[in-house]
């Protein structure tokens, strides 16, 4: 019989395939201290100007945004039109703070994320019988009402906006472009950690519980209300440091750039093209996002028709993302290794073993 | 004493009514059967049970303890788990993952959690040990790391059972265990049920078309039509009864017609 | 000065009901939430505007051109977008058509560029009495217009052998396709109507507000709004929506000042969704998208 035949590995066997996990965990661990490593060398190179380490700044804030939005709609299965709205709050969190209260850039990066976070635990609150299409329309809307606020409540002063001081940091008066770029770099740094532990955690699992099979998920004691609200909160909190450090980078806020919904447009697709359930996703997101208008600085209306045709080709190539594609290969070197040390079936295994980078 | 138990359910969608006036009892530490011909309410009743679906009137009652208002994700606590008739698994996820997600409720501290701080790596730790028991138990420890898109599907009724199971339960409501497997995957998941109950003591509540399943395995059998009691009794009982023959037989008389 | 206010959001309000209408079709037969509704109508205000001032067309001429060169877009982006992709989950859907509008921002900047133009015909604001209030000739004519092409759609899915078939594909995609019911072709149809549905808006909007690549955004989210209110599937639900939209945002400006007029709409959502996260009209059935 069938089940006779399975009824025990041997348990060398099993401590092989332990061994195999702990490796592929640690190989995930090199190649993210190799790829933050040189990041922190970049700026070093005697080539590097400020205004590249602005412009890698700026590639980081959007990696970070793409993350807030991942934790919704890639592990969730939260679809969110609607980010934008929480980078304003961030920005403008800060942005106040310095302004009024010269406060620096570390609490302004708390306390935008915190209010960002509170505003995304209410909206979770409002929005929680909301899926699907319904859920993309209604985080459209709020991104819509944040701009109408931003450009009509006084205080945050319309399409004038604001400028900022220079950034200070520990006392420090002007950190400038290089020191812009390691706090952004060490955020990343830190968000990526806290990212690689939830989406290997208990809460994780609830979140793609909710996602794959809402049902079942309720059956097995995950209680919807909460961890959907916790995936807004913790998305939201993410995406509101990156609005605070992108209020900073050009220390300058307005409504101008706030109140339409191209930041919304440009974060969601960022988490999609890169790979919105793959940690590593938001990384290439993010340098996509960036890096296209950049290169095609004279031809801005340009660059979007390249960034919508790089979508749509995505979508038809690689709906699951580029980071799926990429880690494709070495997610299947894995699952053979696996399947041969646990002297399983040659059915294809899955990915426990992750990807590298982490790519969950 | 009874596990489970409930009084004049009453549950009407729009003006159908699906189940009325169903009363059932399903005491500690035994198997009992729902059958009953298709449209008899039976899956509205074990929505009901557990908490997916409100009732209009009746009340139910765990361990002699009221839980009409209690939501779906708090049955666990109680020590209530459930499986679904159209197999309701996380497909993009291996079989460890699936096994420990009905472990949830025993994660602690969600906050601890997801920083993965050493206690909560701790527990982690000893669910994993646990889902591999499971796994072992239920002869599937070869595939705890294949994706459950990829198993055979009598396989990934087994998966259902054991995520279940994960959550420690003191009673499991099957919603047709066996639909769809083939004659040996029937037996051995009767096998495993038949185990479950005797070995750890689970109390087993089924709905299930496969009669030599029920039959074989049940202490007890509620049968209902049209949304009501029609008789319960042991196998042999329910099998002699009039009302009953009589309603499978209209069945197989309108199937055929 | 109530009814006032009430005309002129009833005015508005049949605009967004045709954008609130496009997007319920659209979405009722190929699962898509289409963000780029809103650009269709923007190509085809500033092919209008070259077809005025540059050829010197007549206003109805424009419009059948406007119509016929926006439903060859609407084919078009079926074809070589959505068609590929047609099994895909929603979300990817509509990423898809996320992608139609970034090239069709690009397209509209790339060629005519960012400033916003004047649309050459005017809005009439000649006031007429009627029902004992002062409406503006321009709301009128509008509101002619939407009521037109919404007797015309009546016509279309009550009569029409294509327009029933529509209904079908809507109703059950399975049966219809074994019932013979071509259902790629009501697929591209449908997102004709889009495009015939889109023209008509960018032309008889253009006078009110202005040209622009982004000139439309402001108006699709009402028209999500709207068709929420249908829970995405009943065309008269988002119709109603969509004129007490237009209504309240004008008593919301009238009253409030102006600049509250978006908060209304998302308001509106907040509390409609709210209660009835299916939509005022909306059926249960619908909800697995």
């Amino acid at each position: 019989m069938v089940a006779a035949a399975r009824t025990s590995a041997p348990i060398a066997n099993r401590q092989a395939v332990a061994a195999l996990k702990a490796r592929f965990a640690q190989q995930n661990w090199i190649f993210a201290g190799v790829l933050f490593a040189l990041l922190a060398l970049v700026p070093l190179l005697p080539v590097v100007e400020g205004w590249m380490a602005t412009q890698a700044a700026l590639v980081i804030i959007y990696i970070l945004a793409a993350q807030g939005v991942s934790v919704l709609t890639g592990h969730t299965g939260l679809v969110t039109v609607g980010h934008g709205g929480f980078l304003a709050i961030g920005a403008y969190t800060s942005a106040l703070m310095s302004h009024y209260l010269g406060a620096d850039l570390l609490s302004g990066m708390i306390c935008g994320g915190l209010m960002a976070a509170l505003i995304g635990c209410l909206l979770g609150l409002i929005f929680l019988r909301l899926a699907g299409a319904f859920m993309a329309i209604g985080t459209l809307g709020f991104a819509f009402f944040i701009g109408t606020i931003v450009n009509n409540v006084p205080i945050f002063n319309g399409r004038t906006g604001f400028s900022l001081p220079p950034n200070n940091l520990f006392g420090v008066i002007d950190i400038g472009d290089f020191g812009f770029y390691y706090v952004c770099l060490v955020t990343l740094a830190l968000m990526t950690l806290f990212m690689y532990s939830l989406v290997r955690s208990g809460v994780g699992r609830a979140f793609k519980a909710l996602r794959d099979a809402e049902k079942a998920a309720q059956s097995s004691g995950v209680n919807r209300l909460f961890y959907r609200t916790l995936a807004f909160t913790i998305s939201a909190f993410i995406t509101g440091v990156a609005g605070a450090l992108n209020g900073h980078i050009v220390s300058f806020v307005s409504a101008e750039v706030y109140a339409d919904i191209w930041y919304s447009v440009d974060i969601l697709v960022a988490a999609i093209v890169g790979g919105s359930a793959m940690l590593f996703g938001p990384f290439i997101g993010g340098v996509f996002i960036v890096m296209v208008p950049f290169f095609f600085e004279e031809l801005a209306d340009f660059s979007f028709i390249l960034k919508g045709i790089v979508l749509i080709g995505v979508l038809m190539l690689a709906p699951a993302g580029v980071a799926d594609v990429a880690a494709r290969p070495f997610r299947a070197m894995r699952q053979r290794a696996l399947a041969q040390a646990g002297g399983a079936t040659a059915r294809e295994h899955g990915r426990t073993g992750g990807s590298p980078g982490g790519a969950e | 004493m009874t596990q489970l138990r409930c009084e004049n359910i009453t549950v009407s969608f729009g003006g159908v009514v699906a189940c009325n006036n169903i009363s059932l009892e399903v005491p500690t530490g035994k198997i009992v059967g729902l059958i009953g011909p298709n449209g008899a309410g039976k899956t509205t009743l074990f929505n009901v049970l557990s908490r997916f679906q409100d009732h209009d009137s009746g009340h139910i009652y765990y361990r002699d303890q009221d839980i009409d208002r209690k939501k779906p994700h708090q049955m666990v606590e109680l020590g209530m788990a459930r499986t679904f008739q159209n197999i309701n698994l996380f497909g993009e996820q291996s079989t460890l993952d699936n096994i420990l997600i009905g472990a949830h409720h025993l994660i602690g501290n969600p906050f601890a959690d997801m920083f993965s701080l050493p206690a909560a790596r701790r527990t982690e730790r000893s669910l994993v040990q646990r889902a591999n028991e499971i796994a072992e138990m239920l002869h599937m420890q070869d595939e705890l790391d294949t994706l459950v898109k990829n198993l055979p599907y009598g396989y990934r009724k087994r998966v259902e059972l054991a995520r279940a199971l994960a959550s420690q339960p003191e009673l499991i409501l099957l919603d047709e265990p066996v639909a769809g497997c083939n004659d040996e995957e029937t037996d051995e998941l009767r096998g495993i049920v038949q185990r479950l109950n005797r070995e750890l003591g689970i109390t087993i509540f089924l709905v299930e078309h496969d009669m030599s399943m029920v039959m074989n395995v049940c202490d007890y059998i509620y049968v209902i039509n049209f949304g009501s009691n029609l008789a319960d009794g042991t196998p042999a009982e329910v099998q002699a009864n009039a009302d009953v023959i009589s309603a499978y037989l209209g069945e197989e008389h309108d199937d055929a017609a | 000065m109530l009814g006032q206010q009430i005309m002129s959001g009833l005015a508005t309000g049949s605009l967004y009901a045709l954008t609130a209408v496009a997007v319920v079709v659209v979405f009722r037969n190929t699962r898509t939430i289409n963000l780029a509704q809103g650009d269709f109508s923007m190509m085809g205000a500033f092919i209008a505007i070259i077809l005025l001032k540059t050829y010197g067309l007549n206003y109805y001429a424009t419009i059948v051109l406007c119509v016929l060169a926006i439903m060859a877009l609407g084919v078009l982006t079926e074809r070589l977008v959505m068609r590929p992709i047609a099994d895909s989950d929603w979300l990817t859907l509509f990423t898809a058509t996320l992608g139609v509008y970034y090239i069709l921002h690009g397209v509209a900047g790339w060629i005519w560029g960012r400033d916003t133009k004047a649309f050459p015909v005017t809005f009439d604001p000649t006031p007429v009495h009627i029902f004992g209030t002062v409406v503006s000739h321009g709301h009128l004519i509008n509101m002619g217009w939407a009521a037109a092409i919404g007797v015309v759609l009546y016509v279309f899915f009550k009569y029409t052998k294509q327009g029933i078939a529509m209904r079908a594909v809507t109703d059950d995609p399975e049966t219809a396709k074994l019932m013979g019911i071509p259902v790629r072709f009501i697929v591209t149809l449908t997102w004709a109507m889009a495009g015939f549905l889109a023209a008509f808006i960018g032309i008889l909007i253009a006078p009110i507000i202005y040209v622009a690549p982004e000139m439309m955004d402001e108006v699709l989210i009402k028209g999500y709004v709207a068709a929420v209110f249908g829970g995405l599937y009943s065309i008269p639900g988002a119709i109603i929506g969509a004129l007490m939209i237009g209504v309240a945002e004008n008593l919301a400006g009238g009253y409030l000042g102006s600049h509250y007029k978006t908060a209304t709409a998302f308001a509106m959502i907040v509390v409609l969704l709210t209660f009835r996260p299916q939509g005022l009209f909306g059926i249960q059935k619908r909800r697995e998208i």
